[in-house]
């Protein structure tokens, strides 16, 4: 626990010294890992710790931007105000169309997900009056406290997404967090010992699309503009692509995973248009090479080192000594 | 006590065909509280059927299942687990990639209702009750261990314990010594015994171990093709010429 606070603390300085650092360009960049590492580590609430694959995530962050997007734009509502409401909004969102989706497990909740996403797509896409259908909506600018210059908002946004995995982290430890374990090992076993497990994975799809709802929000102001993208298929299978390459089994995996993601994607793409070829690419390697991510590539080349990170050995004190 | 000679378990006229094979046809079955009985009969008796239909797995065709007067026919898993029914499977039914300190507390923070805590650190919580049951059940030494590469003797060792993890009223396990060493087996039911006795846990086994079964059982069900063919003491059954026919005689 020390080891992991510890850890938290150092990658939290860390991300805020390196503005001082690096150029605007790269600020940027570091924002939008943020932002999609928030919604990657919301993904892995449903994918790593539930066990089932979500490949209609976005349409939960995509009802997040958009809350935040519609509001300030057309109701001039403060973004510190938007936030919890993108929140709500993903939320009463997952509410309904996970009622269904936690009916059905494997390949059919992929499905089932992927339709509703697709479905939410289609609805922001065609309704121009409320939503600027395929023009998105414009102008969404960050308050005037944090000015136009890249840093204060890349600071903002460390902090938001700071509270929100370190929320994500706490469900992951909590009883609520181990019941999610003991879904995704034995769906069969957890209704054995009391759990209505339909109920559970329902609670836990609303947790995941709050925070998938959050960093969603902070799209908008970040990028100026949100647009019916944000919640398509291909956009759902971001997260997809960043937890299976960061490592599903760690809580820092998806964050990892954006990391070397959007940093690729800024590299490749500075002097090639072919970043989807060659993310195929590095997809493909992943899967073969390493299945279990790169932090499960480091688990396995420096198990000493991983343990040490992420205490994995931790069950120690749970009786082994009293604190 | 007038409690203990209560009717906790009573089933009638239970039946489950798959598909056009009948599998359980009329069973009535009545069980008192603090009993200690098994349900024998051949591989494809209809055992784990029987198991199967009480405790939600498949769904009942036809007849009622009451268990502490309440009928609790084809309710789901989850609350017939809620109402006093606690299941070991036959083969081993556990998490897999939790540790054997981590399947046990999960089961016992189920049974004090503390699984929508989304707050509290698990690691602190159910310290004592996680010890407590593991040494009961003679896992103390794994704790650690992650419970899929347990042998298998461990493995139903973590399954009985998740089943007492519940704080059941009754317990079913279906062949709990299948996969023991013959210590272990003894162990094992000595200490279900124990708990028979001590807290008055009613409790209802199937078993292929002639041992097991006239070592531990006072009453005796012999299920044969769907159908209860006989009842009674293990002395009773021992002499019944049908029970003798229909399986007994294979073995004794």
């Amino acid at each position: 626990m020390k080891n992991k606070t510890l850890l938290a603390a150092a990658l939290f300085l860390f991300a805020a010294v390196l503005p001082l650092i690096v150029t605007e360009f790269w600020v940027h960049v570091l924002t939008e890992i943020l932002i999609l590492g928030l919604f990657a580590a919301s993904f892995n609430m449903i994918f790593g710790y539930m066990g089932q694959l979500s490949f209609g995530h976005a349409a939960y962050y995509g009802v997040g931007a958009y809350t935040t997007g519609l509001l300030m734009v057309k109701a001039n509502v403060p973004l510190l105000v938007c936030l919890p409401l993108s929140m709500l909004s993903a939320g009463l969102c997952a509410a309904v169309l996970g009622y269904f989706c936690v009916k059905l497990r494997g390949i059919y909740f992929a499905i089932l997900t992927m339709a509703f996403g697709q479905l939410v797509y289609y609805i922001i896409f065609q309704w121009y009056s409320f939503t600027g259908g395929d023009n998105g909506l414009q102008g969404i600018v960050p308050p005037e406290f944090l000015g136009k210059a890249a840093n204060p908002y890349y600071f903002f946004t460390l902090i938001v997404v700071a509270i929100g995995m370190t929320a994500l982290w706490i469900i992951s430890e909590s009883p609520f967090g181990y019941t999610m374990r003991a879904i995704r090992d034995n769906a069969e076993r957890t209704e054995f010992i009391g759990i209505n497990v339909q109920r559970y994975m329902h609670l836990n799809f609303i947790i995941a699309a709050v925070f998938a709802g959050l960093a969603g929000a902070l799209w908008g102001p970040f990028n100026r503009s949100v647009a019916p993208d944000l919640t398509n298929w291909q956009h759902s299978g971001m997260p997809v692509f960043m937890t299976v390459m960061g490592g599903p089994f760690s809580f820092l995996g998806p964050l990892v995973g954006s990391t070397i993601y959007t940093l690729l994607m800024a590299f490749v793409t500075s002097f090639t248009e072919y970043w989807p070829l060659v993310s195929g690419v590095i997809i493909i390697l992943v899967v073969l090479l390493m299945p279990g991510g790169f932090l499960g590539l480091l688990n396995e080349k420096f198990p000493f080192l991983m343990q040490k990170l992420s205490g994995a050995k931790e069950t120690d004190e749970q009786g082994r000594q009293e604190p | 006590m007038n409690d203990a000679d209560a009717t906790l378990l009573e089933i009638s006229g239970l039946s489950k065909s798959f598909g056009k094979y009948s599998v359980l046809a009329d069973v009535n079955y009545r069980l008192r509280k603090g009993e200690i009985a098994a349900i024998i009969g051949p591989n494809g008796a209809g055992k784990t059927t029987f198991f199967n239909l009480i405790t939600g797995y498949h769904r009942v065709d036809s007849g009622t299942v009451r268990f502490q007067g309440r009928d609790i026919t084809n309710w789901p898993r989850h609350r017939i687990a809620r109402a006093g029914i606690s299941r070991a499977f036959q083969v081993s039914n556990i998490y897999p990639r939790l540790t054997t300190y981590e399947n046990v507390r999960q089961a016992i923070l189920a049974q004090e209702k503390k699984t929508l805590d989304i707050i509290t650190r698990a690691g602190g919580l159910a310290k004592q009750d996680t010890l407590e049951l593991l040494k009961l059940t003679g896992l103390l030494s794994n704790r650690d261990t992650v419970a899929g590469i347990l042998s298998q003797g461990d493995k139903k060792k973590l399954e009985l314990a998740l089943a007492l993890a519940g704080k059941p009223e009754m317990l079913l396990l279906d062949e709990p010594t299948a996969g023991m060493s013959s210590e272990e087996t003894h162990e094992t039911m000595e200490m279900v015994k124990r708990l028979n006795a001590q807290i008055g846990l009613t409790i209802l086994f199937t078993e292929h171990d002639i041992s097991v079964i006239f070592g531990y059982a006072r009453k005796l069900s012999v299920l044969y093709q769907g159908t209860l063919i006989a009842e009674g003491t293990p002395e009773e059954v021992r002499k019944n010429e049908e029970a003798q026919r229909c399986y007994l005689g294979e073995e004794v």
